[in-house]
């Protein structure tokens, strides 16, 4: 890979991808500031992390954040795989893309729109705000990104493979549970994962939709803006940046494996 | 498939045994009982410990939620779906909350400690004998300066800043009626003042302090003043008190014009559900060494004029955040003026920072 990289392409590469990640850096280093600042290092502590740890309030809130991601990462992909394949039977092509802008739409409009809309809805249907409001509202949110995931992958699958399946004897079900599924794992695992993160860090739709003791991360700590915002919030950021580290490992494990197999396990 | 199916059964586990989790720790802090109250206020804005006093006190557990700005809390409020018994919005909230109808009377039979509020933040314009609000906490607008970096200049007046060797030095906070204010009072305006003619003098003036303006920020500029990198700032003395812990080089002033004085009150919103316990909650707060102990956390100014007593004397005595009563008198509240007299000053001031 590297060879074929010009020196300037590569120059660029180490430019973009410092910028990127400078930041990153920079909030985990006075993670471990003494000082209690963000721009003068007095010295080296873990004071941050404890003070985080004995946070029962905040603690329950990133809680809250990764059930919420976890449980409207799960369903939105469940619903989305299902919106995916029924678009993707569809025969006319007016209809399909009818359906398709009307799902791109979802993605490209603003989120604070989104989440005006959800409040005046949960508002009108009397649902109270708190866990339930939210959780809907990610799994709304998250769908269309699901079904953007899954369809690039359905319209790759040869028809011609269904139509062997269909002919040695497979029932409707089979065909779906042993050829398509299969063939789309790694188009439902990126879409799973994209809705994990937009979910983790959504805050234009959430703050609307918060309340009654109820609050994610993003809301906790965009409303310390106005006092100033404690080191141990660094600290949290940067626990939860090797987390997320960590999964994106995990995520590209399975998807080399997954992209081995999967004619073989078709073939099967 | 197979894969799919363990994955998502993983899932489902981890989430169960989060949110199995998160009642335990909701539960042990009490969070899931019946007799809650469930406060709104801003981000770090109260001392932990006083909300541990008062639960284990009334026996009453306390939900604490935090907003970032007036509008969002009101906007909350309005929608309904949310159950909040205490608000702290600032005092031009109120005025807006009670035209809108989002409060309840405050009953004050219920709350003996009201009589240890000072007088002088009693009874004011934006809600006539405290019917719907308490105050919290109160504070000026005003000039923080490095006297270090600016070779021991001193500042009394807003008159200060227009000196021209102070080019390119200034911070300003990124709000109409604040910095309208500034250049009404600079002329000796009332910071109320609805005059076009008057509104368009200030902007003129305002316009001729541009040189010496390096940016108008938001909360940025607490980090500016506190680092050193910029000399100058106006604030609100809440921040200035804050930033002046960090830096020992800086000075906060309330120039002699006059300025705003502003509060944020304790308020109950339609919504409530615990109405008795937000009115010992309010209690609660007023009581002297409660309200003391609040006020040495949050480091703003207390009402509370019994508190004073139990507070350490070189904050009480610190006149740049308990300022003379010959010098409050010449502060002023900001009034509702009326959605056509904003619009004005918000075009002023749109028009001031494209310039």
């Amino acid at each position: 890979m590297d060879k074929r990289l010009s020196p300037l392409s590569r120059i660029f590469l180490i430019v973009m991808f410092a910028l990127l990640y400078l930041p990153i850096f920079y909030l985990i280093f006075y993670s471990f500031n003494s000082g209690g600042n963000m721009y003068d290092f007095e010295s080296f502590t873990f004071d941050w992390y404890k003070e985080l740890f004995q946070d029962t309030r905040l603690l329950i809130i990133v809680l809250n954040t990764i059930v919420i991601a976890l449980l409207s990462a799960l369903i939105s992909t469940i619903i989305g795989v299902l919106g995916a394949m029924m678009i993707y039977k569809i025969r006319s092509g007016r209809t399909k893309n009818a359906l398709l802008s009307l799902n791109n739409i979802l993605i490209v409009s603003p989120d604070v729109i989104i989440g005006a809309s959800f409040l005046i809805l949960f508002t009108i249907a009397g649902i109270q705000l708190g866990f339930y409001s939210v959780l809907l509202s990610h799994i709304a949110f998250s769908i269309p990104i699901v079904v953007l995931m899954v369809l690039p992958k359905l319209s790759e699958m040869s028809p011609s493979l269904l139509d062997a399946a269909r002919d040695l004897g497979a029932s409707r079900w089979k065909v779906i549970t042993k050829v398509v599924i299969p063939y789309i794992t790694p188009g439902i695992f990126a879409g799973f994962f994209m809705a994990l993160t937009y979910s983790l860090d959504d805050f234009a739709v959430t703050f609307f939709v918060t309340g009654n003791g109820f609050t994610t991360l993003s809301v906790e700590i965009y409303s310390l803006a106005r006092q100033g915002i404690s080191l141990s919030i660094n600290a949290l950021s940067t626990i939860i940046f090797l987390v997320t580290m960590l999964i994106v490992v995990i995520y590209h494990l399975i998807t080399r494996r997954g992209r081995k197999s999967p004619d073989l396990e078709v073939l099967k | 498939m197979k894969q799919l199916m363990r994955l998502a059964v993983v899932i489902i586990a981890v989430s169960a045994i989060l949110l199995v989790t998160i009642s335990r720790l909701n539960a042990s802090q009490g969070y899931s009982g019946g007799n809650t109250l469930t406060v709104y206020n801003w981000g770090d804005y109260i001392d932990p410990a006083v909300i541990d006093e008062f639960e284990k006190e009334t026996g009453i557990t306390v939900v604490y939620e935090t907003f970032d700005s007036n509008e969002a809390m009101m906007t909350k409020i309005q929608q309904g779906g949310t159950s909040y018994d205490i608000a702290v919005p600032s005092e031009y909230t109120i005025e807006k909350m009670k035209e809108e109808d989002l409060l309840l009377p405050i009953d004050h039979s219920k709350i003996p400690n009201l009589k240890n509020i000072d007088s002088r933040f009693m009874d004011l314009p934006f809600d006539p004998g405290n019917e719907y609000s308490v105050p919290y906490f109160w504070g000026t607008v005003g000039i923080v300066y490095n006297s270090k970096q600016l070779g021991g200049m001193t500042f009394d007046s807003w008159e200060d800043l227009w000196d021209p060797a102070l080019k390119n030095q200034i911070v300003l906070i990124d709000g109409a009626r604040e910095i309208i204010g500034m250049g009404l009072n600079s002329l000796h305006y009332s910071l109320n003042d609805t005059d076009p003619a008057h509104l368009q003098e200030a902007y003129d003036k305002l316009v001729s302090l541009k040189p010496n303006v390096r940016a108008l920020l938001g909360d940025e500029n607490k980090m500016l003043m506190a680092s050193g990198e910029v000399s100058i700032g106006i604030t609100w003395s809440g921040d200035a008190s804050e930033i002046m812990a960090e830096n020992e080089d800086l000075d906060y002033v309330v120039p002699e014009e006059g300025s705003n004085l502003w509060f944020d009150n304790m308020v109950i919103p339609k919504t409530a559900k615990n109405v008795d316990a937000a009115h010992k909650f309010i209690n609660f707060m007023l009581d002297p060494k409660i309200a003391a102990q609040n006020t040495e956390y949050v480091s703003y100014s207390t009402p509370n004029k019994e508190a004073l007593q139990y507070m350490p004397q070189e904050m009480v005595n610190d006149e740049r955040f308990y300022p003379s009563p010959e010098l409050t008198d010449r502060l002023e509240v900001y009034e509702n003026l009326g959605q056509e007299n904003l619009s004005r000053y918000n075009e002023l001031f749109l028009k001031f920072k494209m310039e």
